[in-house]
């Protein structure tokens, strides 16, 4: 829809413009005849051709225009490039005269035209600048409008992430296995169950105030994964063993909130609790020319059912990821023998 | 006095099924399973009347388990997702607990579990075939020797029948699995498995080309050279596909 607007809009105005520049171009360039004794029917007829041309050059030149952004190209090339093709453009708009009036004169006995030509090329000049200038215009104004819905359009995606993030966070089996290992403890180890109990309203505790924030460091992001594997740690036991390596320029940078427990919790439910004999969670973040690199690896089994969730956890974070980034993050998930590997990286 | 396998994948859950029954004493926990493929191994070595089975497990999940088993004991499913108690009733299930377990509700299923334990039981197994969750995506096969094989559907080339038992043909191996092949055939994903013949089954991906054999029939040619036959009603359900 967007673009069809947009093109059309950009035919018409082209339209309305070339007709704008054949309309000043006949009026002025008639007004000087009429001024050196020519009829105005006369002047008009002699004019309107060669304006015509002049029309469709001024036109044309938005190309240039494209090819020579005011924001990107360089003042020097801007200034040469139009100079160049605004005596050309002139100079082609004088041959056409030069070529339209003595052929009139011919036909018409009554009158003799006799234009001034350096006043025509002069004008020609004119015109084409001002072409020119109304091309940037319009240009620099669709820019801006697309700036805009650029904007719009990852404010909506960022909501959008952040609801499903929010949804996805709170896996309601994660909540009832943990409170059935309290459950469990609570007559062989009391005081660990009163443990398990603190931990978990910890971690919930920290979800809602981080979930609440729109940017965190990386180090609080760890340390809320480090309280989730702590949990899980209870019911798998040795099953699971973590690895986690975060260098000190990485602990400090910015990310969106939750963007990597959900992801460890996928290398929980999927990964090492597919395997029978367990495995170990490595999470490793560096940073490196201000790239922020994370990398989450675990074991999976190849044959395990149901890997849809994990799908959409990874499509989750991805949207998140591209959202708060304006899309220059990356997220790529892959998994080869039976490792399963995501890898996140975010400009600072 | 009630025997008692417990299997969960996850200790705490185990400790806490070990001491609801410890106050039970008409009951005996003969083994503690931590996967599906000790669960199978148990039921076979003890024969217990009754089998506390987590769903969620790696390898072999509970359903599998019991697909895999050949006592039928008095089975209660322990499980933290509701999503699955309608089916766990469907494969003939006494009853379900959900996680975190409440003693009070753990006694109640105690007590039918006593009920039951001296009638005869409607064998799980079979039920658990065809309950299982559809499309199919990994066949369970228990050996003459008692080992377990998992093979995920992707790696199926085909299945053709034998008797009233299948044989299921992955990369050159063949495994005998007895269950009829209408049954196997139904619950296998329509869209990437078609029953070819009266007696084989094959995954679409593996098939080379279709060749006209003779007057009315027609042979599949494998990406491995095998030949199946193609019956005519099997030629038209596989041009539906193609």
């Amino acid at each position: 829809m967007a673009t069809t607007r947009t093109a059309l809009s950009r035919a018409t105005l082209a339209l309305y413009g070339m007709a704008a520049v054949t309309l000043a171009a006949t009026a002025s360039s008639a007004f000087f005849l009429w001024a050196r004794h020519a009829s105005p029917g006369m002047a008009v007829a002699a004019a309107l051709p060669p304006s015509l041309v002049l029309g469709a050059i001024a036109l044309a030149s938005r190309f240039l225009c494209n090819a020579l952004p005011l924001r990107s190209a360089a003042r020097s090339s801007i200034a040469i490039g139009h100079a160049g093709s605004a005596a050309a453009a002139s100079g082609l708009w004088v041959l056409t005269w030069k070529s339209w009036v003595p052929a009139l004169n011919a036909q018409i006995a009554t009158q003799h035209l006799d234009p001034d030509y350096s006043l025509l090329f002069a004008l020609g000049v004119m015109l084409y600048v001002a072409a020119v200038a109304v091309h940037y215009l319009v240009l620099e104004i669709e820019a801006l409008r697309e700036a805009e819905d650029e904007v719009l359009r990852y404010r909506v995606l960022a909501r959008e992430a952040e609801l499903r993030a929010f949804k996805a966070q709170v896996d309601p089996h994660f909540l009832f296995n943990s409170l059935n290992a309290v459950a469990s403890m609570c007559g062989s180890r009391p005081l660990e169950a009163r443990e398990m109990a603190q931990r978990l309203a910890d971690f919930f505790r920290l979800i809602l105030r981080l979930g609440a924030l729109e940017r965190i460091t990386l180090a609080e992001e760890i340390d809320l994964v480090r309280r989730y594997l702590a949990i899980e740690k209870v019911r798998f036991g040795d099953r699971l063993t973590t690895h986690i390596d975060v260098d000190e320029g990485a602990a400090a940078c910015m990310v969106p909130p939750l963007l990597l427990q959900p992801l460890v919790e996928n290398a929980v439910r999927h990964g090492v609790a597919s395997m029978v004999e367990g495995g170990t969670i490595d999470i490793k973040a560096t940073l490196e020319d201000h790239m922020l690199r994370i990398v989450v690896d675990n074991p999976a089994d190849p044959d395990r059912t149901d890997a849809r969730g994990e799908g959409i956890g990874i499509e989750n974070a991805r949207g998140r990821l591209s959202a708060v980034s304006e899309g220059r993050a990356m997220l790529q998930a892959a998994e080869a023998e039976g490792q399963f590997r995501v890898v996140i990286e975010l400009p600072r | 006095m009630i025997r008692v396998v417990i299997v969960d994948d996850e200790l705490p859950a185990r400790e806490l099924l070990r001491e609801f029954l410890a106050a039970d004493e008409d009951c005996e926990i003969v083994a503690e399973c931590a996967n599906g493929f000790e669960a199978v191994k148990a039921v076979a070595q003890h024969d217990p009347d009754l089998l506390l089975l987590d769903i969620q497990m790696p390898k072999l999940d509970g359903f599998e388990v019991l697909e895999l088993l050949d006592r039928s004991p008095i089975v209660v499913f322990v499980t933290a997702h509701d999503e699955h108690a309608l089916r766990a009733f469907e494969v003939h299930a006494l009853d379900y607990l959900l996680k975190p377990l409440s003693q009070e509700r753990f006694q109640q299923v105690m007590e039918r579990v006593k009920r039951a334990a001296g009638h005869e039981r409607q064998p799980v197994a079979g039920l658990a075939t065809s309950l299982r969750a559809k499309p199919l995506q990994r066949i369970v096969v228990r050996g003459e020797d008692g080992a377990i094989q998992v093979v995920p559907v992707s790696r199926l080339d085909y299945i053709e029948a034998a008797d009233d038992a299948i044989r299921i043909a992955t990369s050159g191996n063949k495994l005998r699995k007895q269950q009829p092949i209408s049954e196997i055939a139904a619950q296998l994903d329509p869209d990437r498995f078609v029953r070819i013949h009266r007696a084989y089954v094959v995954n679409l991906e593996r098939i080379e080309k279709i060749e006209l054999y003779a007057k009315d029939s027609r042979v599949a040619i494998l990406r491995d050279g095998t030949r199946l036959p193609v019956s005519r009603s099997g030629y038209q359900r596989l041009k539906e596909l193609l």
